[in-house]
């Protein structure tokens, strides 16, 4: 069962290549399968930043997150991490 | 040297040198889209592709410093992105060919991106790479594969960070065709003493082999030349043991600070703050700040030491400050403007420097860059000496600020003018633009003329005067500047001696006889032209 949130988009200029890149080289180095995309709408591979940003997700925005592998409490802290890469 | 070619640019250096032109071709021409019908064979020659890619931005990763570091490990996330991969491997079973492929996926993701203005960049660095991954596979070498040994003379349209961080010793001197005088090419010869021609139109001309004089002085090229060819710099003879006006030096690190303390350099001009923070994460703690400031301010040579604070912006991002990708970078939210988001960054960076002054006793004169209205004037110096005992003043970079000069008496203690941006603004000449290279020369009689009002006005108002870009390090450019009633300039450690000199040649009376003919002269090449047969005659 896949530990599963949401986070939400605080960067002023949406989900952009910097924080797509920071959050893949967060995913790399967990080695885990993290899955992040609209609420309700197709997930993508966080380690794939090419599709995070075709996402064009905007300031303001939720987006749902699954991690494979992983129990309420460390999906709890990466999630965090995410969102703080999320900040701006 | 009659039958000796010459072909014409602008020079960066003073010293000239000859050596075997190899050229470095912009674009080489990539095979056209096959099929292929070894699927296996295809994705293998992908994956080593992409990995001998991965190797090579790894590498100048390595030689870069923090803020270029972190461009190429953003490159290699996206070069190794596992559905881009996936994608192309989809394609390769679809019957293409690796290069082909690959092509195709990149041009996929770059659709899905694309008519997003915050992607444009993204796009056009993952077109790029799609190239530097075809060529991989087509054997031809995009990366500048340079020869460690010999004497070469490197030629090429004009050449970028990831560029100039392969230069190996055998780079003896540079001509570019495009370029200016301020462009990174030109920066990065200043600084570690490679005689440079840019600007250079005629630079395809040149063949592999060719053994060629580059005579910058003489802002030229010679083919078939020899140093007895070559333009001599004038050589200054000190008539006088101190400089007519004061010569400081432009830090941006402590070794810079140690190597400026060797010079003759009355102090620091300029200390570029934000190579401290462009590799941080995190904003670093006032404790950590003021440990950095104060072991570059005990360091510098003896005199005043002029700090400049954050000079960021969404091209020059520092990774703790939030900035948003922007149309136009250079006209967007950078230096000064950052303090509307960002008040209490720019506070640390001054309590920490007011630390520093404390801990090491020396004489700390801020400012502010990127100002364009009186009104940031005084917030900025309102603001700084609530918080510490500096001398307080601002960059003059837009020609807004440079038209209100007068109006900052009683606000600013100095001034200090950044030529290099003060010209791009001045000519709306976008300084990262090769094909722009020739309005950005200091020479350009717009740029003397509105130097002259600055110094003008400062004077009236009682406002020294300073002027800390590149063209302070050209030691006749120099003589311009004191003779237009500049107080002091700043140039490179590596130029602060021959400025000094220079500068000791010649009394204010006869400097100010020399502007004078740059100030009539109604072109770049006439003003040169002028100054530099006074200087001879």
């Amino acid at each position: 069962m896949a530990y599963q949130s949401s986070v939400e988009v605080l960067d002023p200029i949406g989900l952009h290549a910097r924080p797509a890149g920071q959050i893949v080289k967060l995913v790399k180095e967990l080695g885990l399968e993290v899955k992040i995309g609209p609420v309700g709408g197709a997930m993508v591979s966080a380690g794939s930043p090419l599709r995070m940003m075709a996402m064009k997700a905007k300031t303001g925005e939720q987006l749902a997150l699954e991690i494979e592998g992983v129990d309420d409490a460390r999906g709890a802290e990466i999630a965090a991490e995410i969102q703080e890469l999320l900040k701006g | 040297m009659a039958d000796l070619k010459v072909l014409s640019g602008l020079g960066v250096g003073l010293n000239s040198v000859i050596g075997d032109v190899f050229r470095v071709l912009p674009h080489a021409t990539l095979p056209p889209r096959a099929k292929s019908t070894n699927a296996g064979a295809e994705t293998e020659a992908l994956r080593e592709a992409i990995a001998s890619v991965a190797g090579e931005l790894a590498t100048l990763g390595h030689r870069a410093d923090g803020a270029s570091a972190e461009i190429f490990e953003a490159l290699t996330y996206l070069l190794e992105d596992e559905e881009l991969f996936e994608l192309a491997e989809s394609n390769i079973s679809s019957g293409w060919n690796a290069a082909s492929a690959y092509a195709m996926a990149v041009d996929e993701f770059g659709e899905l991106l694309g008519g997003d203005p915050t992607f444009a960049e993204r796009v056009a660095d993952l077109q790029d790479l799609s190239k530097r991954v075809q060529s991989k596979i087509a054997g031809i070498e995009l990366l500048l594969n340079l020869p460690t040994s010999g004497s070469l003379i490197l030629v090429g349209e004009d050449f970028s960070p990831a560029d100039t961080a392969q230069f190996t010793e055998a780079i003896k001197g540079v001509i570019t065709s495009k370029g200016g005088p301020t462009s990174h090419t030109s920066i990065i010869c200043r600084s570690r003493n490679i005689p440079a021609v840019v600007s250079c139109a005629q630079a395809d001309e040149l063949e592999d082999g060719d053994s060629v004089l580059v005579d910058p002085v003489g802002d030229r090229v010679v083919i078939g030349g020899t140093l007895s060819d070559a333009t001599a710099a004038i050589e200054f003879v000190a008539m006088s043991a101190e400089p007519i006006i004061a010569v400081r030096s432009n830090i941006g690190t402590l070794a810079d600070a140690e190597l400026a303390a060797a010079t003759k350099a009355e102090g620091v001009g300029l200390f570029r703050t934000e190579l401290l923070y462009l590799s941080e994460r995190k904003a670093p703690s006032v404790e950590q700040q003021t440990e950095h400031y104060s072991k570059v301010l005990a360091a510098a040579p003896t005199g005043p030491i002029v700090v400049r604070t954050i000079d960021a912006g969404s091209d020059k991002p520092v990774p703790f400050l939030s900035m948003g990708e922007e149309e136009n970078p250079a006209l967007g939210v950078r230096g000064y403007r950052l303090i509307v988001e960002h008040r209490s960054f720019i506070e640390s960076q001054l309590v920490s420097l007011e630390g520093a002054r404390q801990a090491t006793g020396r004489e700390v004169w801020v400012m502010a860059p990127m100002i364009s209205t009186v009104q940031e004037a005084a917030d900025f110096c309102e603001l700084a000496k609530s918080i510490g005992k500096f001398k307080v003043g601002i960059m003059v970079e837009t020609p807004s600020i440079s038209a209100m000069i007068g109006d900052l008496k009683g606000i600013v203690d100095f001034v200090s003018v950044g030529t290099n941006d003060l010209s791009q603004y001045l000519f709306a000449a976008d300084r990262m633009n090769p094909a722009l290279g020739a309005l950005l020369t200091p020479w350009q009689p717009a740029l003397i003329r509105t130097l002259a009002r600055i110094a003008a006005d400062g004077k009236a108002a009682g406002i020294s005067v300073g002027v800390c870009g590149e063209s302070a390090s050209d030691p006749t450019f120099a003589i311009v500047l004191a003779g237009l009633g500049v107080t002091s300039v700043s140039a490179s450690p590596s130029q602060v001696n021959v400025v000094a000199k220079a500068l000791s040649s010649l009394n204010l009376v006869e400097a100010k006889a020399i502007a004078d003919l740059a100030l009539s002269a109604t072109s770049a090449e006439e003003s040169k032209a002028s100054v530099l047969a006074a200087l001879a005659g």
